[in-house]
């Protein structure tokens, strides 16, 4: 943000910092150690680990060694690599951090988005789920306005995939096709394999209050792994509710994760008036078999540019 | 209920899709002549912007506008994170490589020069299938690019092929289909869902 005056300018940073230190403090209380990731990579390395795709979105500098490096691009494969080049996957671990990402936009600017986020790594997996969930409910109960907490599981609709065993192209466009929310081709597209009356047909409405969307998944088709997903949001909503946390949270079966890394509970934060998703996260543990152990693995992370926005618009602390 | 905010675009595909509301509460009164951009019904339940077509996506993208209706054509040139809950079935097309009769649509180890309205669609299609290509970004008279010599082929929408068969061009590949879709803002979508279902409801969507 730009401001007029420098007096203008340090007031907003002084209110932004407050904020900082209210969830610092926050996820202190709740056990959270800082982690801090580091700031420079090797652009080899990040090419061949090859967890995301978007090389061409990174910021790159040219170490005195003339080899290439970039700017941290995300904060949790970063942690993650730290943490597992010493750390055996016991005890649990949880940290925290309060960090910057940088990407390239098409436009030509470096784009530098503040970020915090949690990570809960080897933890008894239910509990870990209840945990993070709750926390990042009661972020966005802080944020002070409107939200919908959207939370789905990719378990749900990866195992149907997996049992379909349809060809890798199709499968992909449906997921595109999905993520879009885009009926009228999903049905086309369904149509023209022969599955217009499977599961994949209704998805779409699989959407909406907890009770209904469980009702409705039930009474589908269900292998055992999307049964097992479905008991685990049940008992994840009903610790929720119990803890009155549930009011804000909106199932949806049909949601498609942002990272193809995610493998569970899934969930995005949106708020009034704010077009982007502040807050996003979900259980990750196969991605951590890239680093060579197995552990139950989840998190979030929310987007400080935007919390910090919609509080000074509401103008409380 | 909440209230939704609504972009359409100025012209045909925009008037096509107020016919929609017609006959609903949602409907509004909207004299032809009228330079006003900005409509409510009566009960003030929906806003009606009317934005220029290409920026339909943009305001929708931004949470300006909740909802929109924009041709296919743009959704896939412009690429944004939105969802696309409709087909609504009108304003139908499709995209097309155009050129002279009997044209390759290939030229190997060389660039190709394509005039087009959609310059990243464009190069999108090439890239996947490996094709070097200069986009010639133009604003329209597409047609006329490859008859003076300005590019190879051209890529455009096609409704009847009329104009271009009049420039003695003919259509040599089909691409995507095109219609008119309701677009929603991901958040929009949560945080109105009620207000949103409804509107579905009253254009003719199947929920």
């Amino acid at each position: 943000m730009q401001y007029k005056t420098i007096s203008e300018e340090l007031v907003a940073l002084k209110f932004r910092k407050s904020i900082e230190r209210e969830m610092e403090e926050y996820f202190e209380s709740m056990g959270y150690k800082i982690i801090v990731p580091d700031m420079f990579l090797s652009f080899d390395d990040f090419l061949l680990s090859k967890v995301r795709q978007d090389s061409e979105e990174t910021v790159k500098v040219l170490g005195g060694d003339s080899r290439i490096y970039i700017l941290r691009p995300d904060s949790t494969t970063n942690i993650l690599g730290k943490i597992f080049s010493k750390w055996e996957g016991k005890p649990p671990l949880k940290v925290y951090y309060n960090s910057r990402v940088f990407k390239n936009t098409p436009n030509g600017n470096i784009m530098e988005n503040h970020q915090m986020g949690v990570e809960s790594l080897g933890d008894n997996p239910q509990e870990a789920d209840w945990e993070i969930l709750a926390m990042a409910i009661t972020l966005m109960e802080g944020l002070k306005t409107p939200y919908v907490l959207e939370l789905g599981s990719s378990k749900y609709l990866d195992s149907y995939l997996k049992d379909l065993r349809m060809d890798n192209r199709d499968e992909l466009e449906i997921r595109g096709l999905l993520a879009k929310k885009s009926r009228h081709e999903l049905e086309a597209k369904l149509e023209g394999l022969g599955l217009e009356d499977s599961l994949l047909s209704v998805i779409l409405d699989m959407e909406g209050s907890v009770e209904e969307v469980i009702q409705k998944a039930r009474s589908n088709y269900l292998n055992k792994e999307m049964e097992a997903s479905l008991d685990a949001l049940e008992s994840l909503t009903g610790f929720l509710d119990k803890n009155k946390l549930l009011a804000g949270v909106d199932l949806d079966l049909s949601m498609i994760p942002d990272l193809d890394y995610y493998d569970g509970i899934i969930f995005k934060g949106y708020c009034q008036d704010t077009p982007k998703k502040v807050l996003s996260g979900g259980r990750y543990d196969r991605l951590t078999q890239k680093f060579g152990v197995s552990v139950s693995a989840i998190g979030f992370m929310i987007d400080m540019d935007l919390a910090t926005q919609l509080r000074y618009r509401e103008g409380r602390l | 209920m909440k209230q939704v905010t609504i972009a359409l675009a100025k012209g045909r595909l925009g008037e096509k899709g107020l016919e929609l509301f017609k006959n609903t509460e949602m409907e509004i009164i909207k004299d032809k002549n009228s330079r006003k951009l900005v409509f409510e019904n009566q009960e003030e339940s929906i806003t009606y912007i009317f934005v220029k077509p290409s920026d339909v996506i943009t305001y929708v993208e931004k949470g300006v506008a909740d909802l929109g209706i924009v041709g296919k054509d743009m959704i896939l040139e412009e690429d944004k994170e939105v969802y696309e809950l409709m087909d609504l079935d009108y304003g139908k097309c499709y995209f097309a490589i155009a050129g002279f009769k009997d044209q390759t649509t290939v030229k190997k180890n060389d660039v190709l020069r394509i005039a087009s309205k959609y310059p990243n669609y464009v190069k999108r299609i090439f890239k996947d299938r490996g094709q070097r290509v200069e986009v010639i970004k133009l604003g329209g008279s597409i047609e006329l690019a490859p008859v003076i010599g300005l590019s190879d082929l051209i890529v455009d929408i096609v409704e009847t092929g009329n104009t271009l068969r009049e420039n003695g061009l003919v259509v040599l590949e089909k691409l995507d289909s095109i219609s008119a879709r309701l677009i929603a803002n991901k958040s929009s979508y949560r945080l109105k869902n009620k207000s949103i279902k409804r509107i579905l409801k009253i254009i003719g969507g199947d929920q």
